[in-house]
């Protein structure tokens, strides 16, 4: 039996105003519109994103269950960014648990520093009182990348530039300014080897799926977009015992994913991936198979099918960036400019990662 | 023996109170109490919220409740805890006139170290009356507790 | 619908501190108590569902530290629901083999309340903090407001509730892992100091440090593991609205009546009186108990105050509830949804420290929020009712 995607909601990508529940409340209406279904036609309710810190509430799901239209049904959440909350809810329609389930993603970061909520994820022991920011353990990655395959900075400057192009074109991402190399090689330098616009920024927003069993589905919109494979693994918590140019989670996650569908790297048309540093981005592609270790520019200039949403880079909500990359590739399957597609996220320091193949 | 590390998580918050909650807030000040009506089940929500959760509807229809109503349950706490109220204080639901919905808030305006008494001062059912801050500032402690209407 | 059963369980001592530990070496300690339970290696282990309620062990994300104790290179999930996420990762551990896709899967939950000098602050960020988080509340007074209307609405007296917790603290003796071990009488629970009127300190939970581990494991591969494993015939979860003054009648916990109907629905459970031969319920304030008695139907309304008093819930009354002694006596937060599915899972294999005559069905719940959520799981030696 195959569960398909049969209703997408999103709300735009910004600094919101309103509270997160209330965004999160948009996003599921939205779904439920696109589906042309009501909520009780929902069996199952699965939230993605992270807990209490982020929004300052312990138990954030209290306030997304209801707004997701959970009202005295069936409820949980995957406290992570939300792309891991649709395996989830695939398993759970797969299992005959439920027949049709609502995916909803939310993220929200304007109201607090992101950054001092991350912080506390250092144990108490060894780091954090190194208050190591995420954006320093991305940078620890950059740098051991570029060290290792000798990567120059206007390499990475490139994908900046890439992804702020397809994000101009894209109503749904947040940072669409463009930029060219010289703009990013002239910012100021945020955390070495990163200058400020290979970082992406922190905003707000929303995404909901109405997923199904294929039956079922199939009546409620005849094309359902097939979750044919997910695959999902992590690293270690320490950046000590890691090979810090390579995102080894990302590399196993997407091989139980291939295996899943059964199908191999060459199979996949675009990708949609969290590349939240210029040199995620290639670090990323070549964990999914696209390049050999050090390669991945070569795909920048081969014009690779990759975030065609503009990426983690341009939108990133936190909690809800690897929803926001999946929702674009539906996107791009619903209109038939693909038949099959890659969507990649990662939480912690690229510590625990997940890959969902989506397709006709 | 082992080792032990003191930490202390101080993380500021700027919490939005949506465009619905902002009404409310603004009412306040004028010590009015504000609830939503939903246009689909007709409850009248307090503290109002930005769609019915049962009805799965946005609530725009503002409709004012009274602010005295009647206590559906009261508790009184005895012990400090870090950051909360030094005791003795109540907690307890009340539910406005004109309201289908009950609001957690404080009970005071009499002695509390009996819970007895308290518990039969503020019976469910009893009447109250809110106690208003002389200057509000738009904040649910406007609000500074409810009373007994009948001393 | 594939067949999924508990294989293994593993928990820890529970105490105020664990002190011989850091946080990854207690969640090291349940997984190998699980692997040693079930017989098996880590290495037999697919996938794992962590779940943990992050800001009481003062750690954001305390899986990513975790991760050490067994899980790198796993298909590695974090859950977190408020109180109910012990039994909610153990639903995702369940839904894991129930999908097909992994055939043996492990829930794992850590809690070390005993890290964070005072919980209560941390329970009342639960609370809206625009609306609600002035009043005060949190888990205690929550309970103690629901205690209030009972009382009023059915006469239950301040002795009813008391014996939920000489019943609870009786079976705790029985166990090697409860935290809070006191052989006390209905004078003593009487007698200790008002917290939360009417809720006093002995009829309220402890903070525990602690972890509890499950092992999952599909039709096939669960007969290959043990002789008696835990079938698991039913789950529900259910989410009211967030404000704690929404609940329409707090002598009634109507949601948590809704959720047994869907979990006895499924489980094809007729009578849970007869057909569940033991309970292990979320109860860290006897009040609970009562109300979960009567919301699940073991009880009439007004009745589950008789229960502990005249025996019925006591290992050898009609209905035993928390024989384990129960979240009155352990109350490692985010694990506790676990450790009552462990439980209840040992009753079924008939291996309980307290163990309960001809047990064949066992119940595991969790509440959380502000009295806003449910999670129910019915494990059994039966594979059909």
């Amino acid at each position: 039996m195959r569960v398909g995607i049969v209703g997408i909601g999103m709300t735009e990508f910004r600094i919101h105003e309103e509270p997160f529940f209330n965004v999160a409340y948009r996003a599921a209406k939205m779904a439920m519109e696109d589906a042309a279904i009501e909520r009780r036609e929902i069996d199952s309710f699965i939230l993605g994103g992270y807990d209490n810190l982020g929004v300052g509430r312990t138990i954030s799901n209290m306030y997304v269950a209801p707004a997701a239209g959970g009202y005295l049904r069936h409820e949980i959440r995957v406290s992570d960014d939300a792309a891991f909350s649709l395996p989830l809810a695939y398993m759970r329609v797969k299992g005959g648990l439920s027949d049709v389930a609502i995916v909803l993603g939310f993220g929200h970061s304007s109201e607090t520093p992101v950054e001092l909520v991350e912080v506390q994820s250092l144990d108490p022991l060894f780091h954090r009182d190194f208050k190591l920011a995420p954006q320093m353990g991305y940078a620890l990655q950059s740098y051991a990348y570029r060290n290792t395959f000798n990567i120059k900075d206007e390499d990475a400057a490139e994908v900046v530039v890439k992804d702020r192009e397809m994000a101009r074109k894209n109503d749904y991402a947040f940072l669409q300014e463009r930029i060219n190399v010289d703009d990013v090689l002239n910012s100021e330098m945020a955390v070495y080897p990163l200058r400020k616009p290979e970082i992406a920024e922190w905003c707000d927003g929303c995404v909901a799926f109405i997923i199904a069993e294929e039956t079922t589905a199939k009546r409620i919109n005849p094309d359902p977009i097939w979750i044919e494979g997910c695959g999902w693994s992590v690293d270690n918590y320490f950046l000590g015992d890691r090979e810090l140019e390579k995102l080894n989670s990302t590399k196993q996650a997407a091989e139980r994913a291939y295996k899943m569908v059964g199908c191999k790297p060459a199979d996949i048309q675009a990708v949609e991936i969290m590349d939240l540093t210029s040199d995620y981005h290639f670090m990323i592609l070549e964990a999914l198979g696209f390049a050999e270790s050090g390669k991945g520019r070569e795909l920048l200039k081969s014009d690779f099918p990759a975030n065609k949403s503009g990426g983690g880079l341009c939108t990133n909500a936190y909690g809800s960036t690897g929803m926001f990359l999946l929702a674009n590739l539906a996107l791009q399957i619903r209109n038939g400019e693909i038949d099959r597609g890659l969507a990649q996220a990662m939480s912690g320091y690229g510590q625990n990662a997940v890959v969902n193949i989506l397709g006709v | 023996m082992v080792l032990k590390f003191e930490a202390k998580w101080e993380i500021p918050f700027v919490h939005s109170a949506g465009e619905h909650g902002t009404k409310f807030f603004e009412a306040l000040k004028e010590k009015r109490i504000m609830g939503v009506k939903c246009p689909k089940c007709g409850r009248v929500l307090v503290p109002p919220r930005a769609f019915c959760e049962r009805c799965f509807v946005d609530t725009a229809d503002w409709v004012e409740v009274k602010d005295e109503g009647i206590v559906t349950t009261v508790t009184v706490t005895y012990i400090k805890f870090t950051g909360l109220p030094d005791p003795p204080y109540a907690t307890g639901i009340v539910r406005l006139d004109g309201a289908d919905t009950g609001m957690l808030c404080l009970l005071g305006g009499i002695d509390l170290t009996d819970w007895k008494k308290v518990h039969e001062t503020f019976k469910p059912g009893t009447k109250v009356k809110a106690v208003w801050k002389d200057e509000p500032e738009g904040k649910i402690t406007d609000i500074l507790y409810f009373e007994p209407l009948e001393k | 619908m594939k067949k999924v059963a508990v294989v293994g369980v593993g928990q820890t001592k529970f105490r105020t501190r664990r002190n011989d530990k850091t946080h990854p070496e207690l969640t090291f300690e349940a997984i190998n108590k699980a692997l040693e339970h079930a017989d098996i290696e880590m290495k037999d282990i697919e996938a794992i569902a962590y779940g943990t309620m992050d800001p009481f062990d003062g750690i954001y994300c305390p899986e990513r530290w975790d991760v050490i104790a067994g899980g790198i290179g796993k298909s590695y999930m974090k859950i977190s629901t408020g109180g109910t996420t012990g039994l909610t990762t153990a639903l995702a551990a369940y839904e894991h083999v129930a999908s097909g896709l992994f055939d043996i899967a492990m829930a794992v939950c850590t809690q070390r309340v005993g890290e964070c000098v005072d919980a209560q602050p941390v329970l009342n960020t639960a609370v809206c903090p625009i609306y609600e988080r002035h009043s005060g509340a949190g888990a205690i007074s929550v309970a103690a407001i629901q205690a209030t209307v009972h009382m009023h609405k059915y006469g239950t007296t301040e002795e009813d509730m008391a014996w939920v917790s000489v019943k609870d603290h009786k079976n705790a003796l029985k166990n090697p892992n409860a935290h809070i071990k006191l052989d006390i009488g209905i004078e003593e629970v009487l007698n200790s100091p008002m917290i939360c009127s009417p809720l006093k300190l002995l009829e309220c939970c402890p903070r525990s440090d602690g972890a509890c581990a499950v092992i999952f494991a599909s039709e096939d591969v669960a007969r290959k593991i043990r002789d008696n494993p835990a079938w698991v015939l039913g789950e529900a979860t259910i989410s009211d609205n967030y404000f704690a003054g929404d609940r329409p009648d707090l002598s009634h916990w109507d949601t948590l009546s809704i959720a047994g109907r869907r979990l006895f629905r499924a489980a094809g459970i007729d009578d849970p009186m007869k057909d569940i031969d033991v309970a292990e319920l979320y109860s860290p304030f006897t009040i609970q108990e009562i109300l979960d008695l009567e919301a699940l139907g073991f009880a009439k309304k007004g009745e589950g105050k008789d229960y502990a008093r005249e025996g019925i819930t006591y290992p050898d009354g009609k209905m035993p509830t928390n024989p384990s002694g129960g979240v009155l006596c352990t109350n490692p937060i985010g694990a506790t949804g676990l450790v009552r599915l462990a439980e209840a899972s040992l009753q079924v294999m008939g291996e309980a420290s307290n163990q309960i005559d001809d047990v064949e069905t066992a119940l595991a719940h969790a509440w959380g929020g502000t009295l806003q959520f449910h999670t129910l799981m019915i494990v059994s030696s039966k594979k059909r009712i």
